[in-house]
């Protein structure tokens, strides 16, 4: 188990590496000059070429790469272009705001997306079957942008009864969560009704039940932990990806997470602060497919003996 | 299924995941191209700097004497003197929440937002300026400075207020008026333009400060007025702008980007008292929600809303919606370095081509007014033009005159989300030209590279929203139609004289005259089509009283009560 956790360990710095070299380029490819972003039309050449130097942007391509990987492993970015302050510091404060919704979206969909998809598949081919594959369908296939405008104009304007927005007490995150926990009960629903129906077709299964196992126990005991590795997979992915900022949910719900503060830096080619977000959120990435990997070796020993 | 299988395929999957999660930073590039999040509509990055204001004051170029000298007469700096009379009666009370159109970045004013509107808004309330506008007659009002007088052209002493402190218990003098100017001059922000011609500040005397300028300076009081004053112990310390400290009727409780700025009553204000305990702005990005927040009364006042939504919110009982002329106007610029549009002819037919008056009922109902200058109607230096009339034949007849019987092919560039409804007019005027034959290409760009090739002189054609921010033809003509400017390459050696003059002169009706001629060069000339100004609506709820919607739309809601 020591080897398969350090060989994880080992492919996750490099995928780390690899982020920040993305990045750094990407950035840079991309048209559009930050200091002129900053001070204007007006601004004058001289006026330009201070403000790079200030940034360390004038430099060769391959000085700033260096100086840039040699202070990123000390987790230092430098100072935001636009907001004058640490980086770092700047994603860290909104990590907390993003890291609940994430947190308490995916909750929300596990509790639900399980209820779901076992009765689905233990009523296989029944209307409800159907019904909540149907359901789940179309959860999945909602634009989040559009779900979460029409959760506004239905339960903040017409019924009034939830904030239209904003952060602080628990009715302002009930609609974001929803917004973003929806799709995810529409994969989750379909992955574990899929899942549990090829599992209860195993040999093993109708062995348990000839031997005259409680059904019950049949499906919590030897169903359901035997198809948990897929399910684990993309919860993994997919609280992933809601760490990254959900852009488009915060912008609507006026929610002060990663992802506006990520998408108002890259249009103002702010450097440092895409940067920042990115290890960020890569490294969030990385230490949670980390703990889905390491969790495999718990859930099927032929795993970690490999 | 096999095991091993699986196994392979979770593993690229994950693999494929943390790369997604490296390259979510490339895709998000691609996809806000279009969102162009901060500084769209008017305040515009392109617009800088520097306004003169048809300064009451400054009319007469010696000894000035602005009305509210006496400490006593405090209520009459507040132009508004009915409820700033009011709100002296009564203590702060009550919550106000408000909503502006930008979302606001860095609470700096003196520096790269030291022009944007929405940054204006949230500061003015922390901090203020030696004056202000008048928002019910845009007239430059005593604010931080009770008068002022220019011995020569050269020199500006200015008495400052007496018995001011900041929200820290300082004492406020002539070394934080230095320093703030000294500041956002070091800056370069967008403003500090205006202040080119400074001299030196003089804090000698702690109650009046004297500016030296080198050439005459028509505009420096409507540039003051975007000079907001912090403390000079303070002003450049680590973290001082995300918790600001000024002289003004609120101070700050907490700021989080994203959310919101919170400010309380100042107690120790030195005039009436603001009308609210409790100020918060809120920042609502997403139209739908600002709307509804409106609606369901969970803020109280917000602005610059789209005319389609307007018709709504009209209908509920609770809110009153008014709506005022702005210092904000569209324009499409032409390529003057390359043909075909160094030939006044083509630049003309365009302009014919248009059916304004059209466009702005189908569009623009309620927030779009035909333009009669290059400059809208409520700055200092306006001067009305006669219309260019909706006349296809001539247009199509300037053409063929200009050597251009079968039409034209050329580009247009533009920053969506830079003004309302800009996608529908850009299309409207695409039709309109297609109709006599130019042919345009619309190249719709990503502000950061739209920025790029505007200044590279990229494009043949530039349609975009500006703002007049200072309320002064100046920011807007000299900065942008003087050769020197080399924005549109344009070069008009009469105009570039006038302009020249009229900044370097402090008698406002002479600048007044100046103006009007450059007016008329530019628009005969049709240098670019100037179709409209724009109007703004300001959405509040009944409960509020003594609020005045002003043209800059940088609200004053010190004087604002909620019943």
């Amino acid at each position: 188990m020591t080897g398969y956790a350090l060989r994880r360990l080992g492919f996750s710095a490099f995928v780390l590496w690899g982020a920040l070299t993305i990045v750094f380029v990407t950035v840079r490819v991309v048209p559009g000059d930050p200091a002129l972003l900053i001070l204007g039309a007006d601004a004058s050449p001289q006026q330009l070429s201070e403000l790079r130097e200030r940034f360390g942007l004038n430099q060769p391509l391959a000085v700033q790469y260096v100086d840039y990987l040699a202070h990123a492993v000390r987790l230092d970015f430098g100072s935001s272009v636009r907001l004058d302050s640490p980086a770092m510091q700047e994603v860290l404060n909104r990590l907390p705001a993003t890291s609940q919704l994430a947190a308490i979206s995916m909750l929300t969909a596990l509790i639900l997306s399980f209820p779901l998809g076992i009765a689905a598949a233990l009523r296989h081919h029944s209307a409800l079957d159907g019904s909540i594959s149907l359901v789940s369908l179309m959860g999945q296939a909602t634009p989040n942008f559009w779900l979460g405008i029409m959760f506004i104009l239905l339960f903040a304007r017409a019924l009034r009864w939830l904030p239209s927005g904003g952060s602080g007490g628990w009715q302002n995150i009930v609609l974001p969560a929803l917004t973003l926990a929806l799709p995810l009960v529409g994969i989750l629903t379909r992955l574990i009704r899929s899942g549990l129906l090829d599992t209860l077709a195993e040999d093993y299964i109708r062995t348990g039940r000839a031997k005259g196992l409680h059904p019950g126990s049949v499906l919590t005991r030897h169903a359901l932990p035997n198809m948990l590795i897929p399910v684990i997979t993309v919860v993994g992915l997919q609280l992933g990806q809601l760490l990254g900022g959900a852009v488009i949910v915060e912008t609507v719900f006026s929610w002060p997470g990663v992802g506006r503060l990520l998408v108002d830096a890259i249009s103002n080619r702010d450097y440092p602060l895409v940067q920042a977000a990115i290890l960020l959120i890569t490294t969030g990435f990385v230490l949670i497919n980390l703990l889905v990997d390491l969790s495999y070796g718990y859930l099927d020993p032929r795993i970690r003996l490999q | 299924m096999n095991e091993r299988h699986i196994y392979a395929r979770r593993r690229f999957l994950k693999t494929a995941g943390a790369l997604l999660a490296a390259g979510s930073g490339a895709s998000l590039l691609a996809a806000c191209q279009s969102t162009a999040p901060s500084g769209s509509a008017t305040a515009a990055p392109a617009a800088p700097a520097a306004t003169t204001a048809p300064a009451t004051a400054a009319s007469k170029p010696v000894a000035t004497t602005a009305p509210a000298a006496q400490p006593t007469s405090a209520a009459v700096a507040q132009p508004t003197a009915a409820p700033a009379v009011a709100a002296q009666a009564r203590p702060p009370a009550g919550e106000l929440k408000v909503v502006t159109p930008e979302k606001v970045v860095s609470l700096d004013v003196q520096g790269a937002n030291s022009v944007d509107r929405s940054t204006h808004t949230y500061t003015r309330h922390v901090l203020e300026a030696l004056v202000t506008r008048d928002p019910t007659n845009n007239q430059l009002v005593p604010e931080l400075a009770t008068q002022w007088t220019t011995p020569d052209p050269n020199t500006w002493i200015f008495t400052l207020r007496k018995g001011v402190k900041f929200q820290d218990g300082a004492d406020f003098t002539s070394a934080d008026v230095k320093a703030s100017l000294e500041r956002t001059i070091a800056q370069k922000g967008p403003v500090a333009p205006l202040f080119a011609a400074v001299d030196t500040v003089d804090a000698s005397d702690p109650a009046t400060v004297r500016i030296q300028t080198k050439s005459p300076v028509g505009t420096l009081l409507s540039g003051l007025s975007l000079v907001r004053i912090a403390p000079a112990a303070k002003l450049s310390a680590d973290g001082f702008w995300n918790k600001p400290i000024g002289t003004a009727p609120f101070r700050v409780v907490s700021w989080q980007p994203d959310a919101q700025f919170q400010l309380e009553a100042n107690p120790d204000y030195w005039g009436p008292p603001p009308g609210v305990k409790s100020l918060t702005f809120r920042d609502i990005p997403e139209l739908a929600a600002r709307v509804t927040a409106i609606d369901t009364g969970e803020i109280d006042l917000t602005f610059a809303l789209p005319p389609d939504q307007i018709a709504g919110l009209q209908q509920n009982q609770n809110l009153k919606v008014d709506e005022t002329k702005t210092f904000s106007y569209y324009f499409i610029w032409f390529n003057h370095s390359k043909a075909p549009f160094t030939d006044m002819r083509v630049r003309q037919a365009l302009w014919y081509a248009l059916d304004i008056d059209t466009i702005i009922k189908d569009l623009f109902s309620g927030i779009g007014q035909r333009a009669q200058a290059p400059i809208p109607s409520t700055v200092f230096g306006f001067a009305a033009q006669t219309p260019y009339a909706y006349d296809p034949a001539k247009a199509k007849q300037l053409l063929s005159d200009a050597g251009h019987p079968d039409g034209i092919d050329v580009d247009m560039i533009w920053n969506p989300g830079g003004g309302p409804q800009d996608r529908e007019l850009a299309q409207a005027l695409l039709s309109a030209w297609n109709q006599v034959g130019v042919r345009v290409k619309s190249r719709e760009e990503e502000r950061g590279i739209w920025l790029q090739d505007l200044l590279a002189l990229n494009w043949d054609m530039d349609f975009q929203t500006n703002t007049v921010t200072t309320g002064d033809a100046d920011f807007t003509l000299r900065r942008l139609y003087h050769s020197s400017a080399k924005r549109l390459g344009y070069a008009n050696q009469d105009l570039d004289k006038i302009l020249d003059d009229a900044v370097a002169t402090l008698d406002q009706q002479q600048r007044q005259q100046l103006y009007a001629q450059a007016n008329k060069i530019i628009w005969d000339n049709a240098v670019g089509i100037f179709p409209m100004e724009l109007l703004t609506d300001w959405v509040q709820r009944k409960q509020l009283s003594g609020f005045i919607p002003p043209p800059n739309e940088i609200p004053n809601l010190a004087p604002v009560r909620v019943s």
